[in-house]
C-alpha cells in the first residue's frame, strides 16, 4: 500500500484482518511515533514488516537544552538536510523558522511551553528538555565604581543571585552575600572586574580548575595574578571617537581592549574592526571568557531604547558561556519524537527496494487470483455436472 | 585607564541651579581623602535634558528658589532614574515650606514617584563611615535657619530596594560649601555623610 493520510484506517484493517505473512509499507512522509510502533506490533506478531518511501525523507533530529539563564527558556539544537527551512514551534503556535546550513542550526526560545517541534516540509520532530539547571550564584570582585554596580543590577535584574565585594578603601569593602565561599556547589561563576580581585586570584584558579566559570574584564586579565587563566594579552585601551553608544550596535562604541595574542587553546568568541573583543579558554574542568570591555554600564546608561534589557541578556550570555552548569534530571515526556526517522530505521531496519514492494503486492494479487480461478473451477464444475444431470 | 568617578552637578532651567559652587570640590576632596576610588579632580555641570546625564549615574541637585521642569528634563529625568541613575537632592533652604521643597519634591513624585522616609537603620548610614543615629545634624538645623527643624530623617525614592532619589531638607549644602582646605579647622568632617552617599551609590 502506498501511505496516504489514511495509514493509521489501513494498520487498523490490517491488524483486524487474519494474520499476513508480509506486510509492505510504502511511505511518502516520515512515519510518527504512533505508526512505527504499530507496524513493529505487527512484527512482533508474526507479521514481516519491510518498508519503502517515495523518496527522500529528511532526517531530522531536535535536542532541546534549558538555558543558563535565570529568566528560563531553552535552546533548541536540530540537524536537518542541508538548507532545509525549518519551522519551530510549540504546541500553541509557530515561533520561528530559520534555514540551515551543513552545521545544523540552534535557536534561543526565551518562552514556550515544551515540548518543541521542528518541521521541515511534512517530517516533524519533536522533543523536550530531560533537564533543568540548578540555580548557582554569581560572584562579582572589583573596585567600588559605575561598573561593578551595574554587571551587579544587570545580573540581578535577570534574576541571577549575586554575591559581591567591592573594594572602597584599603581594609575596606562593600560586601553582599558571601563572596569569599567560592565552590561549585554554590558558584556558577566569578567575575574579576579590576586589581581589586588579585587577592582571590589563587582561589579563583582552584575554583575554575574544579569546573567553575570566570569571566575576567580586561584590567583583571592582564593582572599577572591572572595570566595563567586568561584567554589572552591584553592590547592597549582604546575608544571610538565617533560613535555614540546610543548607536545600533551599542559595543562597538565602548572602549575596548583587545585580546591579543590569543594564548594556546583559546578561541575568539567576539570581533571588533578585525580584533578579538572577547575571548574563552578550557583551564581544568572550567572555562574562562576574557572581555575586552570595562565600561559596559555606558550601554545601558546611554544606549538607545532596549539597551538595558541587551545588557542584561548580554552579561547572561557571557556568564552563562562560563558558568559551571548543574542540572537536575526530569521526567520526560513519553509524547516527544527527537528523531523520527532514525527511530523508523531503529524500529523497522532499513528500507527495502520499492521492486519489493511491487513484488510483495505481486504476490498478495497472485493469491487472490488463485482463489478466484480455484472458484470459477468449482462452478464449471457444478455446471457441468448439472448439464450432464449429474447429481 | 579604568573610569573614575566624576562628581556632577545638574543644571536646570528654572531656579538657582549654582547656589552651592563650593560642595562639589569638598566632597570630591573627601572621596578622594577617605577612599580608595578613582576620582576625577574636578567635576562638572551637566544639564538636566542633555544625553550627557547619562554619563554619570549620581548627580547632585540643589537651589533656594521654585523648581519647574520643561518636559525634556522631566523626560530625561525619567529615563535617568530608569535606567539606573541616582539624583541626590538637597533643600538649599532648609526649610519644608519654602518654594524650592514644594516644587522639587512634586516634581520627583512626577519622575520617580513619592518620597518616603528613609529609616536611620538604612545601609547608606554604614555603608562607609556609620551614622548610628541617621542623617547627621547640620549647623544651620541648630541655628533655627529655615523652617527651625531638626530633620531626623532624609526622604528618598526606593526601587527594587535601591535608591533611585535622596531628599534632604538638612540643607548639607550650605553644610559643606565651604573649601576643602578649611576640614582641618573641625574636630569631624561634617562632609562624611557625603562620602557615603557616593560609595552607595558606586556599590548598590
Amino acid at each position: 500500500m502506498v501511505a496516504q493520510n489514511g495509514l493509521a484506517v489501513a494498520l487498523a484493517a490490517w491488524t483486524a484482518a487474519p494474520p499476513a505473512d508480509t506486510l509492505h509499507v510504502h511511505v511518502d512522509h516520515v512515519l510518527d511515533g504512533q505508526e512505527r510502533d504499530w507496524l513493529r506490533a505487527l512484527s512482533s506478531a508474526g507479521t514481516t514488516v519491510s518498508w519503502s518511501a517515495r523518496s527522500t525523507l529528511p532526517a531530522l533530529a531536535l535536542e532541546v537544552q534549558p538555558r543558563d539563564d535565570p529568566m528560563g527558556g531553552v535552546t533548541a539544537r536540530v540537524a536537518a538536510p542541508r538548507s532545509a527551512r525549518v519551522q519551530v514551534g510549540d504546541a500553541a503556535s509557530p515561533i520561528d523558522s530559520m534555514v540551515l546550513d551543513a552545521r545544523g542550526g540552534a535557536i534561543t526560545v526565551p518562552i514556550a511551553s515544551q515540548p518543541l517541534s521542528v518541521r521541515v516540509g511534512s517530517s516533524q520532530a519533536t522533543a523536550a528538555s530531560a533537564d533543568s539547571l540548578l540555580a548557582r550564584r554569581v560572584v562579582v570582585l572589583g573596585r567600588g565604581g559605575w561598573e561593578g554596580k551595574f554587571v551587579i543590577a544587570a545580573l540581578e535584574e535577570r534574576g541571577w543571585l549575586v554575591d559581591a565585594r567591592l573594594a572602597v578603601a584599603p581594609g575596606i569593602d562593600v560586601t553582599q552575600g558571601t563572596p569569599e565561599m567560592l565552590d561549585t556547589s554554590r558558584v556558577a561563576a566569578v567575575i574579576a572586574l579590576d586589581s581589586a580581585a588579585d587577592r582571590d586570584a589563587s582561589r579563583i584558579g582552584a575554583f575554575v580548575r574544579s569546573g567553575g566559570g570566570l569571566v575576567l574584564e580586561p584590567e583583571a586579565a592582564g593582572r599577572p595574578a591572572f595570566v595563567g587563566l586568561a584567554a589572552g594579552g591584553v592590547a592597549r585601551r582604546e575608544r571610538p571617537a565617533s560613535i555614540t553608544v546610543a548607536d545600533a550596535a551599542p559595543r562597538r562604541a565602548l572602549a575596548m581592549s583587545a585580546i591579543a595574542p590569543l594564548h594556546a587553546g583559546a578561541v575568539a568568541i567576539e570581533w571588533r574592526d578585525g580584533r578579538v573583543a572577547a575571548a574563552a579558554r578550557r583551564v581544568g574542568a572550567g572555562r574562562v571568557i576574557q572581555l575586552a570591555y570595562d565600561e559596559s554600564w555606558r550601554w545601558r546608561m546611554s544606549g538607545g531604547e532596549g539597551s538595558m534589557e541587551a545588557h542584561r541578556r548580554w552579561w547572561t550570555q557571557v556568564v552563562g558561556a562560563a558558568a559551571y552548569q548543574a542540572f537536575a534530571h526530569t521526567a520526560t515526556s513519553s509524547a516527544t519524537d527527537a528523531a523520527p526517522l532514525a527511530s523508523l530505521y531503529a524500529a523497522l531496519g532499513a528500507p527495502r527496494p520499492a521492486l519489493d514492494a511491487g513484488a510483495t503486492a505481486e504476490r498478495h494479487g497472485l493469491h487472490l487470483w488463485m482463489i478466484f480461478a480455484l472458484g470459477a473451477m468449482l462452478l464449471a464444475e457444478w455446471g457441468s455436472r448439472r448439464l450432464r444431470g449429474a447429481p | 585607564m579604568v573610569s573614575e568617578f566624576v562628581f556632577a552637578t545638574v543644571q536646570y532651567e528654572s531656579g538657582d541651579w549654582d547656589s552651592a559652587p563650593l560642595v562639589p570640590a569638598n566632597l570630591i576632596d573627601s572621596v578622594a581623602r577617605y577612599t580608595s576610588i578613582p576620582v576625577s579632580p574636578t567635576g562638572v555641570i551637566v544639564p538636566l535634558s542633555s544625553p550627557d546625564l547619562m554619563r554619570y549615574p549620581l548627580v547632585y541637585l540643589t537651589g533656594h528658589l521654585p523648581v519647574r521642569l520643561s518636559d525634556a528634563e522631566r523626560r530625561s529625568l525619567a529615563r535617568y532614574l530608569d535606567r539606573g541613575g541616582m539624583l541626590f537632592v538637597d533643600d538649599h533652604n532648609h526649610d519644608v515650606d519654602g518654594q524650592f521643597h514644594k516644587t522639587v519634591t512634586d516634581e520627583i513624585r512626577r519622575a520617580a514617584g513619592p518620597l518616603v522616609e528613609l529609616p536611620n537603620t538604612h545601609p547608606l548610614y554604614t555603608t562607609f563611615f556609620h551614622f548610628d543615629d541617621g542623617p547627621p545634624t547640620t549647623s544651620q538645623e541648630l541655628n533655627g535657619w529655615g523652617d527651625n527643624l531638626v530633620h531626623r530623617h532624609l526622604m528618598a525614592v526606593v526601587r527594587g530596594g535601591r535608591i533611585v532619589v535622596l531628599y534632604s531638607n538638612k540643607d548639607y549644602s550650605s553644610e559643606w560649601g565651604y573649601h576643602p582646605e578649611n576640614k582641618r579647622f573641625l574636630s569631624v568632617d561634617n562632609t562624611r555623610l557625603g562620602v557615603n552617599i557616593v560609595v552607595y551609590a558606586l556599590t548598590r
